[in-house]
């Protein structure tokens, strides 16, 4: 509706400024599946006469999966960034962030102890430039995730450990930062950073400069 | 009759919008996903009766009434998502002085996300809609009311708001 005097438009700008948040990567993944199962009956009843056909094709499909040339999964690859920021926007916008306040690493990575089926691991207890705030339990798709929040002046940088396997790890594109391979991408405002280091997976997720997650991502393992 | 499968695919456009609508209905990012479950649950049920129009007008409708019926199964003593509980205020509110108008300019987005949880839900619920653009027939159609209480309601939520917001900038 139009605003008629000053006070609704400073009202309208305010109220633009409010955060949103789009839909989690599963969330759409569940929502995208229930839509699929809703085509219509009579495709379904075409789809019984096709089904040989489409068995034929199949077979053709996989034997051709074993032949080509490994091509990389742009889409989960592009699921893994969306999930590692929905998780990071979880947290900012969290009233509870942190389940355990930080009074070191040392304090901090046993906590997780009972709480995880992993040992999440993570060396570096934090400086006056990435101080570290504390930790708390998450998800990464499918699996739990130890969370682990940093500060870079006003900002919150988010650390999500998880166990790597069964995911879609890029091979490609990788930019070297220090003994690690990232993944560097950016989605909505912020910069994403995604490796792995044995049978962990590592997010690193803010809207600090990328320089400035460049510096903290290898000294995590790496002190 | 819409066919069914295009209807949710189309709907599907709109699954950003419900989320975050959903997110401040219900406070909380859980609630909002099973919301958001039910409501396309409810849309492929009810794909016959789409009479064509704004689709996501009708998804909105579609979700409020999952809304209040969630809402009734876990918190039953809780008051009815009712147009009375909306927050009273009597009169036209009050032009902001030149103190007010500087104070929104610096309100942050956290700050007015918390002002906006502290309104009722259905103060809560109107300005949200209006915010997403819809007119007032469409928000009369999606809150079940007459047109002609839309904008007196919505008047009365932007000025509970505007209270709210004057508490959360001390």
């Amino acid at each position: 509706m139009t605003p008629t005097d000053p006070t609704d438009g400073e009202l309208d700008q305010a109220l633009g400024r409010r955060p949103r948040a789009a839909a989690p990567a599963e969330l759409r993944r569940r929502m995208e599946a229930l839509v699929a199962d809703a085509r219509p009956a009579r495709s379904r009843r075409l789809g019984r006469w096709l089904a040989p056909l489409g068995s034929a094709c199949a077979a053709g499909l996989l034997v051709w999966l074993v032949i080509r040339p490994p091509v990389e999964p742009r889409g989960a690859r592009v699921d893994m960034v969306e999930e590692a920021v929905n998780d990071h926007l979880r947290v900012v916008e969290s009233t509870h962030p942190v389940e355990i306040e930080s009074g070191g690493i040392h304090q901090v990575k046993p906590w997780f102890t009972g709480r995880l089926d992993f040992a999440p691991r993570v060396e570096f207890s934090g400086d006056a430039d990435f101080p570290l705030v504390g930790g708390s339990v998450g998800y990464f798709h499918d699996r739990k995730a130890a969370v682990f929040h940093f500060r870079h002046r006003l900002h919150t940088i988010t650390l999500l450990v998880f166990p790597a396997d069964r995911l879609p790890w890029p091979s490609r594109g990788l930019h070297p930062l220090g003994p690690l391979a990232v993944d560097e991408q950016r989605s909505r405002g912020f910069n994403v950073l995604i490796w792995r280091e044995g049978e962990l997976g590592y997010a690193l997720v803010s809207d600090v400069n990328l320089a400035d997650l460049e510096q903290l991502a290898p000294r995590l393992n790496h002190p | 009759m819409p066919d069914r499968g295009r209807l949710a695919r189309e709907a599907l456009a709109h699954l950003d919008a419900l989320y975050d609508h959903g997110r401040y209905l219900t406070r909380n990012a859980a609630d909002a996903e099973d919301l958001v479950q039910e409501t396309y649950a409810r849309v492929l049920g009810a794909a016959a009766t789409f009479a064509g129009g704004n689709l996501k007008a009708w998804l909105f409708r579609i979700q409020r009434n999952a809304f209040i019926d969630q809402r009734r199964r876990t918190r039953p003593m809780a008051p009815s998502f009712d147009p009375a509980t909306l927050d009273t205020l009597e009169g036209a509110p009050a032009p902001a002085g030149p103190d007010e108008l500087a104070q929104l300019r610096r309100m942050t987005g956290v700050e007015i996300e918390a002002a906006l949880f502290s309104l009722s839900d259905e103060a809560r619920a109107i300005v949200l809609l209006d915010l997403e653009g819809f007119t007032e027939t469409e928000v009369a159609d999606i809150l079940g009311c007459a047109l002609g209480t839309v904008k007196s309601r919505l008047s009365r939520a932007r000025a509970a708001l505007r209270e709210k917001l004057k508490d959360h900038g001390r």
